[in-house]
C-alpha cells in the first residue's frame, strides 16, 4: 500500500480511534520549566470561531431527547479472567515517536497507545455492533440527524488523575484544527466532519457533523484531548512531545523509565483505572504490564516465540502454521503451545492486480478481462496458500453491513481469455507463445510490486498467464521507489492492497473517482474514467442511510467487476496465532471484528479478553521440559464464518 | 592481436598440467560449462524427440508447439510430460523422449497432495526436490550455473580490458597522467559498491547486462595497480627502448611489446576474479537486489533455503553446488598461480 494511503488510513483509524476509544497517557510529569500556556489562545480560538464553538446551559438541551446507556446489550468479556502478570510480545520495530499526530506518529505502535486502547465516547459491541457507554455514559440523538448529545461520565479521569471534563472536547478540536500538530490531514478530515461542538455544563456536550450518516457514531464519539497536558503547545510541538506520551483514559500506559529506546518498551496497566468496575470494561485487560522487545527479524521473533520468551505468535502465514509450528512438532503436541484458527468479519485488505487504464493497450476493456481471466489466483490460492486464502470476491469484501451476493470474480480460463484478447486484436500466438497482433505488438505488461513476499505469487501467475498468451514481466520494487511509482500512476499493473479505512461502509470515491484519475498522489491507481460511476460515488457519497449505501454500492461493484480494471485476488478469512499454554482465553476466544493485526498481534490484545494464569506456568514448563505432558490444544473458532 | 606463446609461457602451461588437483578441477569445469551450454537438451520441459501419428519433431530449438500440434485440446505449448503418459497409455507407436530433467527452471509443477516445496523423488524426477513455489531445484540450480558462468566471464573480460588498459596506460605514460590517474582510481575504489548497487536496483530492475554494468564500472580499479607496477617495470628494459627507437607508436609499444610481457601477472589472478564474480552475483541475488525474478539464481535459492530450513534440501543442494563449484575455480587458481610462479621461471640476465 503506498505510504501516503497508509498515512491517510492510518490517520483516519486514528481519528475515528480518537473519536470511538481515545487515548493512553504518559503520566509523567514534565519539569516546570518557562511558563507557557496555550489556554488563552484557545480560549481566543473559541470566541474567533463562534459558528464552531457553542457555549450554553442544560436548559439549552432540547426537552425531547430520548438517552440511551446501552444497558440492554450483552458484555463479551469472560468472568473468570484472573488479573496481574507480564505478557511478552515482540514489536519489528521501535516506534519514531510517542506522539499522536505530526511527523511518523502513523506507525505501527500507535495501536498500542492509541488506537487499541484508548476510550473515545462510545464504545462498540464487537459481536453485535451496537454502541455502548465509554467515557459518555448516555448519549442521545439530536433531529437533525447531524449531531449527538453526550453525558459524559463522572468518574472518567485520564491516568494522571485529572477528571474527563466538557472543556477537553472544546479543547480537542482547537488542537486537531491548529497548525501546531503539523497534520494537514487531521486538520483538513476535522474541518470537512465537523460542523460544531456545544458545551451545555461540565459533563454535558454536543457535538454536530457536516452532514448525516448511518455510522454517525463513529465519527461523533471521540476522545477528549487533556488540555493540562498540552499546556506547551507550540510550533516546536513535534520535538517537545516527540517522547511525551498523552495521558490515557484508557487502561494502558507507558511510565518514562520503561522506554529503552531501540530496544523495548513496557505497557503499564493504570492503577486503579477508574472503568476497572464498569460494564463493558471489567473482566478486560487483565495483565498488568506488556513488555515488548524490539526483534527485527521474524524468523528470530518465531525462535524466541519457541524458547518461551514471547508469549503469542501470529502462525497467519501458511509457512509458519503449516511447516515451521506443525501440529506434530514436540511443543505442539507436549502440550505447551496451543494453536488457535479464529474466523472474523472484518474488512478485508484489498489485494489485487490494479491495471492503470491510461496505458496503452491496458485502456481496451477488453484486454483487461482477458487478463483477469488469464489471472490464475485460483492456484494460488488452492496449491501456494495451501487452500487458507480465499478469492477475494470484489473490491470491498468483509463488510458485515454491506454485502455483495451474487457478485463474483473471473474464473481462471485460458479458453475465455484467449476469446477477449481476440477481441482486441490479439489473435496469433508468437515463436514463444505470447499473442502479438496485426502490428506486431506483443501481449506483454509489467506488473510492478513493493511486497517482497508477493515475489512467489507473481511467478506463479506469470507461469499461468502464458498459457493464455499473456506475458507478465515482474518488477519488485524496494517500498519507495515502488509507492512513488504506482502513486504517479506509471505502472501498467500494481499488485498490491489497500488497507480498509475502518469505517463500517467502504469508501469508492479515494480509489474510482475520475476526480483522482490521472492525477499523482491519489488513490485511483487504476485511472477509473467512468462518469456513470462518478455519478453513483455522488450519490453514495450522499446517501443516508445504509439501505441507499448498500443498493449503490452494490451498483458500484457491478460497475467495478464489468470494468476490470480491478482484479481481486485473495483474501483470508481467519486469523491463528499459537501461544503459551499460560495464557488463557474465553471460551469463544475473540469477538468477530477482532484481528491479529499483523505480526505484533495488537488487535489480538485490543479487546484485552486473555489472561495470564501463573499457576499454570510451571506445568507447562515442565511439558517442555521433558516432564509429563499436556494434552495437545488446537482449535478452531468458526462461531463467526461466513455460511 | 594475437600472443604467441613464448618458451617460458609453454613451460608454465606444461608445469600447470602436472599439478593433477588443478588440472582436474579444470577439466571438472570445463565439462561443467560445456553440459551447461547444452542445458536445454539436459534439463528441459520441452522434450527431445516427439514422434507423432509419423511425423518426427524436434522442439528443443525451435519456436512452441501448441498442445493442438499433438492433439491436446489447449493452444499452449505442448506438457510434454503428460503427452507421454498419454502416448503411453495409447500404446499407438507415438512416443516422447524427454530430458533426464524433465523440467525447466520457470514451471511450478504441484504434485497432486503435496504442497511446495516438496521433497526429492526419483519417482517424480525432481532429484533435487523443489523450491517454495513447486520449481525443480535442480533445473534451477542449472540454468542458475550458466548465468553465474556467463555473467562471471563477462565480468572478467570486462574488468581486464578496462583495468588492464588503465593500468597500462598510467604505467607508461607515467608522471601527471599516472598521478591523477591514482587520485581518481583512489577515490572510486572507495565508493560504497554495494550500497551504490542496492541503490540503483531498488529503482530500477536490473537486467544482465545492467547488472554487469554496475559491477564492473566499480571494479576495474583493483587490477590497475598490479598493470601499473608491471608497465613501469617493462617499459624500463632494453626492447621497449628498441621499440621506440625503431619508431612504434605507443600502442604498439603498450599493446604489442609490453602487455604480452606483462600478462603472466594478472593471468593468476584470472580464476580469483571468477569467484569474485560469483560469489558478488549470489550475495547480490540473495539479498534481492540481483537480477529480477523468475530468473534462476543460486542467490535466490539460498535465500529461499535459509528462509525454509525444514526443507533442507534447498539450502543443502545449494550450498554444495556453491562450494563444489567456488572449490573447482579455487584449485585452478592455486595450480595456476603455482605454475606461474616467477621465482621458478625468471631468467635473470
Amino acid at each position: 500500500m503506498p505510504r501516503n494511503s497508509r498515512f491517510m488510513n492510518r490517520t483516519l483509524i486514528s481519528i475515528h480511534a480518537v473519536l470511538l476509544l481515545a487515548t493512553v497517557g504518559g503520566c509523567h510529569k514534565q519539569a516546570g520549566e518557562a511558563v507557557r500556556d496555550i489556554g488563552p489562545e484557545a480560549t481566543a480560538y473559541y470566541q474567533a470561531h463562534p459558528d464552531f464553538f457553542h457555549f450554553a446551559t442544560p436548559a439549552d438541551l432540547p426537552a425531547d431527547l430520548v438517552w440511551h446507556d446501552g444497558h440492554d446489550v450483552p458484555e463479551f468479556a469472560a468472568p473468570e479472567a484472573k488479573r496481574g502478570g507480564t505478557l511478552h510480545g515482540w514489536i519489528d520495530d521501535f516506534p519514531r515517536t510517542l506522539r499522536f499526530y505530526g511527523p511518523d506518529s502513523a506507525g505501527t505502535f500507535r495501536s498500542f497507545i492509541l488506537d487499541d486502547w484508548a476510550l473515545g465516547l462510545l464504545g462498540r459491541q464487537p459481536n453485535t455492533g451496537q454502541y455502548v457507554p465509554s467515557l459518555a455514559r448516555a448519549w442521545a440523538y439530536g433531529k437533525d440527524r447531524c449531531t449527538m448529545y453526550f453525558r459524559l461520565d463522572p468518574d472518567a479521569r485520564y491516568c494522571d488523575g485529572v477528571p474527563v471534563r466538557a472543556d477537553d472536547y472544546l479543547f480537542a478540536f482547537f488542537i486537531f484544527s491548529s497548525r501546531y500538530i503539523h497534520d494537514p490531514f487531521t486538520n483538513n478530515y476535522i474541518a470537512k466532519t465537523f460542523r460544531s461542538v456545544t458545551k451545555y455544563d461540565d459533563l454535558t456536550i454536543a457535538i454536530t457533523a457536516q452532514e448525516p450518516k448511518p455510522d454517525i457514531e463513529d465519527r461523533l464519539a471521540l476522545g477528549p484531548v487533556p488540555e493540562h497536558f498540552y499546556r506547551e503547545l507550540g510550533d516546536d510541538y513535534p520535538e517537545r512531545y516527540q517522547w511525551r506520551l498523552e495521558p490515557t483514559t484508557g487502561p494502558y500506559t507507558v511510565k518514562s523509565e520503561d522506554v529503552h529506546k531501540g530496544s523495548s518498551i513496557d505497557l503499564t496497566r493504570v492503577p486503579h483505572w477508574w472503568a476497572d468496575d464498569k460494564p463493558f470494561f471489567r473482566h478486560r485487560f487483565n495483565v498488568d504490564r506488556i513488555h515488548l522487545e524490539v526483534i527485527r527479524d521474524t524468523n528470530k521473533a518465531f525462535e524466541s516465540f519457541k524458547r518461551g520468551d514471547v508469549d503469542l505468535f501470529s502462525l497467519r502465514e501458511p509457512q509458519y502454521w503449516y511447516d515451521k509450528l506443525p501440529d506434530g512438532d514436540p511443543l505442539v503436541q507436549r502440550g505447551c503451545i496451543a494453536k488457535a484458527v479464529f474466523y472474523n468479519q472484518v474488512p478485508c485488505i484489498t489485494y489485487g492486480f490494479y491495471v492503470n487504464t491510461a496505458q496503452p493497450l491496458l485502456d481496451h476493456r477488453d484486454i483487461r478481462e482477458g487478463i483477469a481471466y488469464a489471472a490464475n489466483f485460483d492456484l494460488v490460492d488452492q496449491r501456494y496458500f495451501h487452500g487458507d486464502y480465499v478469492r477475494m470476491q470484489t473490491s470491498s469484501d468483509g463488510y458485515a453491513l454491506v454485502p455483495f451476493p451474487g457478485i463474483h470474480p473471473r474464473p481462471f480460463s485460458t479458453d475465455q481469455a484467449l476469446v477477449s484478447f481476440a477481441r482486441a486484436g490479439f489473435t496469433k500466438r508468437g515463436p514463444d507463445g505470447i499473442l502479438v497482433n496485426g502490428q506486431g505488438q506483443r501481449l506483454s505488461f509489467t506488473v510492478t510490486s513493493y511486497h517482497d513476499t508477493l515475489r512467489d505469487v507473481l511467478t506463479i501467475l506469470r507461469q499461468e498467464a502464458a498459457k493464455a498468451g499473456l506475458e507478465l514481466n515482474i518488477e519488485i520494487l524496494d517500498g519507495t521507489t515502488g509507492a512513488k511509482k504506482i502513486m504517479e500512476k506509471h505502472h501498467q499493473i500494481a499488485f498490491m492492497a489497500f488497507q480498509p479505512s475502518g469505517a463500517r461502509y467502504p469508501d469508492y470515491w479515494q480509489m474510482f473517482d475520475s476526480a483522482n484519475a490521472d492525477k499523482p498522489q491519489t488513490n485511483n491507481i487504476t485511472n477509473t474514467v467512468d462518469p456513470a460511476l462518478d455519478r453513483l460515488i455522488a450519490a453514495y457519497d450522499r446517501a443516508q442511510t445504509m439501505d441507499e449505501i448498500r443498493r449503490l454500492a452494490y451498483q458500484m461493484e457491478v460497475r467495478i467487476r464489468d470494468d476490470a480494471a480491478f482484479i481481486p485476488a485473495y483474501k483470508l478469512p481467519f486469523f491463528r496465532v499459537g501461544y503459551w499454554r499460560w495464557i488463557k482465553f474465553p471460551r469463544e476466544f475473540a469477538t468477530r471484528e477482532s484481528d491479529d493485526g499483523g505480526v505484533e498481534l495488537a488487535g489480538v490484545m485490543g479487546d484485552g479478553l486473555f489472561w495470564i494464569d501463573q499457576d499454570a506456568r510451571p506445568a507447562v514448563l515442565a511439558a517442555r521440559d521433558s516432564g509429563p505432558t499436556l494434552a495437545p490444544e488446537i482449535k478452531v473458532y468458526d462461531q463467526w464464518k461466513a455460511k | 592481436m594475437v600472443f604467441r606463446l613464448d618458451p617460458i609461457t609453454r613451460r608454465k602451461l606444461r608445469r600447470f598440467r602436472s599439478l593433477r588437483r588443478g588440472w582436474w578441477s579444470f577439466l571438472a569445469l570445463a565439462a561443467l560449462l560445456v553440459l551447461a551450454a547444452f542445458a536445454e537438451l539436459l534439463v528441459n520441459s520441452r522434450a527431445l524427440v516427439v514422434r507423432y501419428q509419423g511425423h518426427t519433431y524436434f522442439p528443443t530449438y525451435t519456436a512452441f508447439h501448441p498442445g493442438t500440434d499433438f492433439g491436446e485440446s489447449y493452444t499452449y505449448e505442448a506438457d510434454y510430460r503428460r503427452l507421454q503418459a498419454r502416448f503411453r497409455r495409447a500404446g499407438r507407436g507415438d512416443w516422447v523422449l524427454l530430458p533426464v530433467v524433465p523440467y525447466n527452471p520457470y514451471e511450478n509443477s504441484f504434485a497432486a497432495g503435496v504442497y511446495p516445496p516438496a521433497r526429492p523423488s526419483l519417482a517424480e524426477r525432481h532429484f533435487l526436490g523443489t523450491d517454495t513455489t513447486g520449481r525443480d531445484v535442480l533445473a534451477r540450480l542449472f540454468y542458475g550455473f550458466r548465468i553465474a558462468m556467463i555473467f562471471s566471464l563477462l565480468y572478467l573480460a570486462l574488468v581486464y580490458l578496462v583495468g588492464i588498459s588503465i593500468g597500462c596506460l598510467m604505467g607508461y605514460f607515467g608522471g601527471g597522467f599516472d598521478l591523477a590517474a591514482q587520485r581518481i582510481v583512489e577515490i572510486w575504489s572507495n565508493m560504497p559498491f554495494l550500497y551504490i548497487v542496492i541503490i540503483v536496483a531498488s529503482i530500477l530492475t536490473p537486467n544482465l547486462g545492467l547488472l554487469l554494468g554496475i559491477v564492473v564500472l566499480f571494479s576495474w580499479t583493483g587490477m590497475t595497480y598490479y598493470m601499473r607496477t608491471a608497465t613501469y617495470k617493462e617499459k624500463a628494459r632494453d626492447y621497449v627502448a628498441a621499440a621506440e627507437v625503431l619508431g612504434a607508436g605507443s600502442g604498439r609499444v603498450i599493446f604489442s611489446h609490453i602487455l604480452p610481457n606483462a600478462i603472466s601477472t594478472i593471468v593468476t589472478f584470472i580464476p580469483f576474479t571468477v569467484n569474485d564474480a560469483l560469489t558478488a552475483l549470489t550475495a547480490l541475488d540473495f539479498l534481492g537486489f540481483g537480477l529480477p525474478p523468475p530468473t534462476p539464481s543460486w542467490g535466490e535459492l539460498l535465500h529461499q533455503g535459509t528462509a525454509n530450513l525444514d526443507a533442507p534440501w534447498i539450502v543443502a543442494s545449494t550450498f554444495a553446488a556453491l562450494v563444489i563449484v567456488l572449490s573447482l575455480v579455487t584449485f585452478i587458481g592455486e595450480s595456476i598461480r603455482e605454475a606461474f610462479d616467477a621465482k621458478k621461471f625468471t631468467i635473470y640476465e
